[in-house]
């Protein structure tokens, strides 16, 4: 039985494996120096990652990049918790508003930075509308949300494609609370505040857990709208990493995969600890109940 | 009373959420068929078709529908890539699925959390990977190499909505089957397949989506040799503007997403939990 197991599993174990553990390892192994296809081969050393820590542009980059994915996940957690609770109260009865609200699950990224460059950049529509109502005269007087350090461009097109995943998510993990725990939470005579605190908050943490690791995770790795909307150097780490990919120079390839290796191995150990603590949360909530 | 405030309130998030998602798309459409719309104006001055007698260079729609901006040949590719990468996904996915689901088996949480790998490692260090390795192989800017790239960041959409179809699937009804004398193969036809159908479709559909979608790794692992909407609509607009036909390209580059919307609402209802939530961490909650 066991060997059918296996049997069935190794195509696509093969190719998992293969394809992710084996890509992270060649970027491993080049970020420390092993590149024969360019002619390099100092195995191993760390000269790459050193030459990434002496550069001040490069801490600008880790913090721009952390910058936009904090605050657009956070957003997004904020309002697509809003969306969910909203879609709740309104229920099944206007199918309507389940279909609309998914729109921007299903388009590339880019379409959403198109949306946002026709409304706001400083000739764009906004600006246009700001100087009908005489607020602005010229259209450098709109203010520099796009192309700017600032990423509110960024973190728009964030907003735009994600406040629906948080909300799809928050609202299926919402629905899928059994009402019996919390009518019996009530006969046990728990608060209102003590219902939510100890029945549905266990209840939704580890499935919302997951959606802010997701989106938080894509916003640190995401190339296009940082590339398109950002403001130049200092880029976040995805755009650093492209432009010393395709840099003349082969060594600088070694630099990016640096950068590559490091982001990856911080989000690694991001989502491992936020699972170990959810874990912990978990254990403690059943000893102490 | 209480009917018209919920109805009030509906109204209310339905208008908002319009506004926000949809609304934008508007300026789009004008854009795509302005000629003239220079600052100030809020609708363009000289729309396309009041000059298109006399207009001497391609006008948006004129262009995007031309064979120059290869709309059609991306849209194909699109097609073509997205539907072998599910198809090759289902294949790989379908039998494995199936194990990891049997109560005999020890590990799937590892091997789920395995799956997740590809959602957390940012996809810049994927293609790059893939366009270093593939390059050697001969595989860099092929149909191939673009098919097998894909196949990572679509697998575990896959792979959780597989398993959670065959988590569904009640071995009662099947062992009644052959309790009534059906064969193993009126068992699969009749009843196996039937009941797991409407949640393949589901997992299809979720991998045509992120398929369709994948900008990034199309761009890298393509070398600019297949053009894919995404990547043509990145070259596009990759300057920082959207002039009319950036515009029109914008609009095509929604279509795909519109037909799925359709399809998915139709078909997944019940499967959407598998798409939001199947993406657990750690798988730990089931």
């Amino acid at each position: 039985m066991s060997r059918q197991h296996w049997l069935s599993l190794s195509p696509v174990l093969l190719v998992m494996l293969l394809m992710t553990l084996g890509t992270l390892l060649f970027a491993v192994g080049q970020s420390l120096g092993y590149a024969p296809q360019y002619g390099i081969n100092h195995f191993p050393t760390l000269r790459y990652y050193e030459l990434l820590v002496a550069q001040p542009s490069v801490a600008m980059s880790l913090g721009l990049t952390l910058y936009y994915a904090v605050v657009a996940t956070f957003l997004a957690l904020v309002m697509g918790f809003l969306l969910a609770m909203a879609l709740l109260r309104v229920g099944r009865h206007h199918q309507w508003l389940h279909y609309v609200y998914k729109f921007p699950l299903m388009v590339p990224y880019l379409v959403g930075i198109a949306l946002v460059i026709v409304l706001f950049g400083q000739g764009g529509l906004m600006a246009r509308l700001s100087y009908a109502l005489g607020w602005i005269d010229r259209p450098d007087d709109f203010a520099a949300l796009l192309y700017s350090h600032y990423g509110w461009g960024i973190i728009l097109v964030y907003l735009w494609k994600q406040v629906p995943f948080m909300a799809l998510s928050i609202y299926v993990v919402l629905l899928g609370i059994p009402e019996q725990t919390q009518d019996a939470a009530r006969l046990l005579g728990a608060s209102r505040w003590q219902r939510w605190r100890y029945v549905v908050v266990p209840q939704v943490m580890p499935g919302i857990l997951s959606a802010v690791l997701i989106c938080f995770a894509f916003n640190v790795g995401a190339f296009e709208a940082p590339f398109i909307l950002g403001g130049g150097f200092p880029d976040t780490l995805p755009v650093l990493a492209w432009r010393l990919f395709t840099d003349p120079d082969y060594g600088q390839r070694l630099s990016g995969m640096a950068v590559l290796v490091t982001m990856g191995a911080m989000l690694l150990v991001t989502v491992w600890v936020a699972s170990l603590l959810s874990r912990r949360a978990n254990r403690w909530q059943r000893i102490s109940a | 009373m209480k009917g018209v405030s919920h109805n009030g309130k509906a109204l209310l998030v339905g208008v908002g959420l319009y506004i926000v998602i949809l609304g934008p798309i508007i300026p789009v459409i004008i854009q795509s068929f302005a000629f003239q719309w220079h600052w100030p104006d809020l609708l363009p001055r000289v729309w396309w078709w009041s000059v298109r007698a006399d207009s001497t260079f391609p006008l948006a729609w004129d262009y995007v529908l031309s064979p120059y901006s290869h709309v059609f040949e991306a849209a194909g590719n699109t097609l073509f890539i997205s539907l072998s990468v599910t198809l090759l996904a289902l294949i790989l996915c379908l039998p494995a699925a199936r194990v990891l689901v049997s109560p005999h088996f020890k590990w799937k949480t590892q091997i789920l959390s395995l799956f997740t790998l590809p959602l957390i490692v940012p996809e810049m260090a994927l293609a790059l990977a893939f366009l270093a390795v593939f390059i050697p192989l001969g595989l860099a800017g092929t149909y191939t190499g673009i098919i097998v790239a894909h196949l990572i960041p679509v697998l575990p959409y896959m792979m959780r909505v597989l398993v959670s179809v065959y988590q569904g699937l009640n071995p009662a009804v099947v062992e009644q089957a052959q309790l009534l004398g059906a064969s193993r193969w009126q068992r699969l036809v009749h009843i196996t397949i039937p009941l797991l159908l409407p949640g393949i479709l589901a997992g299809c559909l979720f991998t045509l989506l992120v398929s369709s979608n994948i900008f990034l790794i199309t761009f890298l692992v393509g070398q600019g040799r297949v053009e894919t909407l995404p990547t043509l609509l990145f070259s596009k607009i990759g300057g920082g503007a959207l002039d009319a036909t950036a515009a029109g390209l914008t609009l095509i580059a929604m279509i795909p997403g519109f037909i799925l919307l359709l399809a998915t609402e139709r078909h997944i209802r019940d499967y959407q939990r598998v798409g939001a939530v199947g993406r657990s961490i750690d798988g730990s909650h089931r």
